[in-house]
């Protein structure tokens, strides 16, 4: 029986990171059009999150937990001819955010699914443990 | 005589215990599925036949009692399985990570329906000694 509720331990915090990884690309697609105050300013970076696997030390469990959450610094920033914003450059283009909401969609898709996975298996055990409890009636 | 010490029932709690582990692990590989590296995780196959060959030889075995923690019990009879890291996975994702979701609600399947099997033939036994004792099943 331990071991089922540790199983159900180790799907709730596999559904808190899904949770958080939402977070995340819900903060880049509301900030998908978020330019600099002024010219030479950087517009909002994408941010990423990692996962890791961690002991527990408490439950003595590997649990899954987020490792960082980072900028993201290798995709281009976006330029938006934009000859009126007060952040425009000489030329009249503005720096946009490397905030692509496809790929966000996409991503927000992903963990969704991650997150029913999880919840899955915790309903599974869950069954599995009260069916063994119903031995007692 | 405790429930216990019949045999056909340690072979099923054995069992039962096993298929808990099987699905805690299968929970870990589930809730990793979007950890850089992790690779997929299983429970080696357990072998209960040497246990099931004690019902049908009907051995009682009288065995010395452990009044102190020092002293050595009889070797216990139920395997001990071991984790190993899945050597052939589905696929590997470019990250190293190779948790396939699929793969995974496969075999949990596999260990509920196995699970249910076992607290179903437990219910069926228990009850058959119920009616032997003379009371309603």
């Amino acid at each position: 029986m331990s071991d089922l509720f540790a199983t159900m331990k180790i799907s709730g915090a596999g559904m808190r990171v899904n949770t958080e990884r939402i977070n995340v690309i819900a903060q880049n697609a509301a900030n998908a059009d978020t330019a600099p105050q002024k010219a030479g300013d950087l517009p909002y970076t994408r941010k990423t999150i990692q996962f890791k696997n961690v002991l527990d030390k408490e439950t003595k469990q590997k649990l899954v937990a987020v490792d960082k959450i980072s900028d993201d610094n290798k995709t281009e920033y976006k330029k938006k001819y934009m000859p009126g914003h007060p952040a425009a450059d000489e030329n009249g283009f503005v720096q946009m955010p490397n905030v692509s909401t496809i790929v966000e969609m996409m991503d927000m898709k992903e963990a969704s699914k991650s997150y029913e996975a999880n919840m899955g298996i915790y309903t599974q055990t869950r069954d599995m443990a009260s069916k063994t409890i119903d031995l007692l009636r | 005589m405790t429930i216990e010490n019949i045999s056909l029932f340690q072979a099923m709690n054995a069992k039962m215990n096993y298929l808990a582990q099987r699905q805690k692990v299968i929970s870990q590989n589930v809730a990793n599925a979007d950890t850089p590296g992790y690779m997929s995780q299983d429970l080696a196959k357990a072998d209960f036949s040497r246990m099931v060959a004690n019902v049908n030889h009907n051995k009682m075995h009288v065995t010395l009692e452990a009044s102190n923690p020092l002293h050595q019990l009889p070797p216990d009879q139920s395997p001990t399985p071991r984790e190993f890291k899945n050597t052939k996975p589905y696929e590997v994702e470019p990250g190293g990570n190779s948790v396939n979701l699929e793969e995974q609600m496969v075999k949990a399947s596999d260990v509920q329906m196995n699970y249910t099997l076992m607290l179903n033939l437990y219910r069926d036994a228990a009850d058959m000694i119920r009616t032997s004792l003379g009371k309603k099943a």
